[in-house]
C-alpha cells in the first residue's frame, strides 16, 4: 500500500492515499482516494439492512476535507476531456441513479412495471442527484423503458455542467429511426446518446401490480407476500423473482454497457431498485443473500470507476454544500480542473 | 345576446354574461364567461404575428375581476365522481392543449423537429407553471407525442394537479410491454388517468435541417429556401414534412382517437409541439392555411377548449393562481371547482 499523506483530514477515514500515478486497486474494505483542492465527503449511497456499521466495514466511509491545497497546473491541448480520460488510461466512470418517489410510492401501491410518473418530491430528488454528478463526465446514458427513470435522467442532466445534449435514440421502427436523424456532424459530437431498455425496468411484480398492502394480504396472505418480496428466486404469480430480474438486467449490462465502459466511455444508468441492485450484485460480486439485504437510496447517485476490467466502488458524490473528497481518480481531477479553467 | 351583468369589472372587456342556464354559444369575436367567486384574468395563449391587436379582434380578450360575489347557488348532489356529473348532465368536455417549453436545442438555436431532445431547466419550470394553471380543470385522458419533451411537460404539469388520479403511461409496443404493465386492482385502475403516446402528435419532421443551426442551413441551402420551408404551408424541406403533411397526420389522429373521447364526455389534455398543436387548432377553429401560418403558440401556456354539442369553443388560457380573471368557464366547471373546494373542508 502506498504511503498515506493527507492534508488537514477531518473525521474518520479508513485510508488515504496520495496517488502519483493513475494506478489504483480496489481492496475489500478500503477505497483509494486522491485529495486535491476542495475536498468532498464521499457518503456511500448503499446501506445494508444489518445496519450502517456493517456497511462501513464493507465499503469504507471516507470523510476528509481540506481547505486550500493546490493541484499541479496541467496544460494539455484543448481536446474533448473524455478523450483525455480515454487516452491516459482506459478508465471510465459509471454512475448509477435510482429514481425518486413515484405517485404510487406515495400511495403505497406495488408498482413493478406499471409506468407511473414521479411526484414533486421525485422531481426534486432527480434534480438533487444531478447537482451531485454535475462534474462527472457522461458520454452515454442508459435508462429503463419507464418514464420515472427517464425523467430522473433528463432532470439530473439539466444540472450538468458540460454542454453536451442528451438525445434519446428511437428504435421502435424504421420511421422512428429516420425521423430522429441528425444532419450536422458537429451537433452529433455534442450529443450524449440516451438508450432506453426494458431490460433495465423494475422487477415485474405480476398480479401484485396496483394492489396495496392490505389487498395483497387479503388476496394472497401475508406470509406469501413477504416471501415474494424478500426471497431471491420465488416469483409472485405471473411475475418475476429477483433472480429473473437480475438475469435480464445483468445480461443487458454485460452485452451493451460494459463494452462502452471498456472503450473508455463514461456511462450513467438511471433505473430502479431491483434492476440496479442486480447490477451491483454483478459489480461487487455479492451473494444472493447479500443482494436481498441491499437497500439503495433513492436519488443518491453511486459512482464506480471501471479500470483494468474491474469495477471500483467510489461511493456517492457529495452535494455541492458538503465537504468531502474532491475527485476519485487523477483523471477525474484533471477533468474537473479543466471544467474550472473553462470558466476563467 | 343576453343582457350584460357584471360586478366591479376592472380593465377592458368585450362582453360579460351572467348565465343562469348552461346554454351558451360561441360568437366570433366574443367569449362568454361566467363570473363566480374570485375573478380570473383570461388571456389567450395565442397571438398573431401581425400584432396583439388583430389577435384581440379575433378571439377577444376578457378581463374581469370581482372581489366578493357569491353567485353560485349551493348545489347539493350525491358524492359521485365529478366527471360523471359533467358527463351525465350534458355531453360537455374540457380539452387542454399545452405546448412544451424550452428544450436544450431551442437554447442552442438548432432546428429540432423529431430529434428527441429534452427540456432545459427553464422548460421544466414552464411545465410546472402550466400545471398550476390547469390544476382545477378535470383531466380523464392525456395524449402526448413520442418525444420526451412533451411527455415530461405533461407529467410535470400533472404533479401540480389537485385531483388525486394518477397518470399511467400505456405501453403497446409489444405483447410483453402490454402484459408487463397490467394493473390488477380495479380500484387502482379507476384512479388512473391513461396516458397515450403517439408519434402522430410529434413535431413536424424537419428532414435535413434537423441538428443544423441557422448559419449552417443558410450556407448549405441558401437563406431564401430556408425561409420558404419554415414559412410556407406546403413546401417541405428535403426529406422532411411540410406543415400540410404534419397537419394531415396530426388532425387525422385527433379525429380518430381524441375526438371520440371528448364525445363520450372525457376531459382530455394534449401535450405536444408547436406545429402539431397549431395543426389541431386549425381544425378546431376552422382556420385557413394562411391563418395557421401566422399562428404562434406560447410555450407553457395551456389553452382551453370546451367541446359541446359537437363544437369546439375556445376558452382562452386559464390564469395562474396569482392572477385575477374569470373563475370558471362553464357552470359545470364551476360546480366541479366547488366540489374540489368542499373536499378540503
Amino acid at each position: 500500500m502506498a504511503t498515506a499523506r493527507f492534508h488537514q483530514a477531518l473525521g474518520t477515514a479508513q485510508s488515504h492515499q496520495h496517488l502519483q500515478n493513475s494506478g489504483s486497486h480496489h481492496e475489500f474494505g478500503n477505497a483509494s482516494l486522491k485529495l486535491i483542492s476542495k475536498a468532498f465527503k464521499a457518503d456511500v449511497g448503499l446501506s445494508i439492512r444489518g445496519g450502517y456499521s456493517s456497511c462501513m466495514r464493507k465499503s469504507g466511509v471516507i470523510q476528509a476535507s481540506t481547505s486550500q491545497t493546490s493541484a499541479q497546473p496541467v496544460s494539455y491541448s484543448p481536446n474533448n476531456s473524455s478523450d483525455v480520460l480515454r487516452r491516459k488510461s482506459s478508465e471510465a466512470a459509471l454512475i448509477l441513479i435510482r429514481h425518486g418517489e413515484s405517485l404510487w410510492n406515495e400511495k403505497n401501491l406495488f408498482t413493478g412495471c406499471v409506468d407511473v410518473p414521479l411526484t414533486k418530491k421525485g422531481v426534486e430528488e432527480a434534480i438533487e442527484a444531478g447537482k451531485r454528478i454535475s462534474n462527472i463526465p457522461v458520454d452515454m446514458i442508459y435508462t429503463s423503458a419507464l418514464i420515472r427513470a427517464q425523467m430522473t435522467a433528463m432532470l439530473a442532466m439539466t444540472q450538468h455542467r458540460r454542454k453536451k445534449v442528451p438525445i434519446i435514440l428511437h428504435n421502435e421502427n424504421e420511421q422512428a429511426r429516420e425521423w430522429g436523424r441528425i444532419f450536422s456532424e458537429d451537433t452529433k459530437k455534442q450529443s450524449i446518446p440516451v438508450v432506453t431498455a426494458w431490460q433495465l425496468n423494475e422487477r415485474m411484480y405480476g398480479e401484485l401490480q396496483g394492489l396495496n398492502k392490505q389487498e395483497t394480504a387479503d388476496r394472497f396472505g401475508k406470509e406469501k407476500v413477504h416471501e415474494w418480496r424478500r426471497s431471491y428466486d420465488i416469483p409472485p404469480p405471473n411475475g418475476e423473482s429477483l433472480e429473473m430480474c437480475a438475469e435480464r438486467a445483468v445480461a443487458y449490462f454485460k452485452d451493451h454497457i460494459e463494452p462502452q465502459l471498456l472503450s473508455g466511455k463514461n456511462v450513467m444508468i438511471a433505473a430502479h431498485g431491483n434492476s440496479l441492485r442486480s447490477i451491483i450484485m454483478y459489480l461487487d460480486k455479492l451473494t444472493s443473500q447479500e443482494v436481498i439485504n441491499l437497500e439503495l437510496s433513492t436519488g443518491i447517485p453511486m459512482l464506480y470507476i471501471f479500470k483494468g476490467g474491474k469495477f471500483i466502488r467510489r461511493g456517492s458524490p457529495a452535494g455541492p454544500t458538503e465537504a468531502g473528497v474532491y475527485a476519485y481518480t487523477r483523471s477525474l481531477a484533471l477533468y474537473r480542473q479543466r471544467l474550472d479553467d473553462m470558466l476563467h
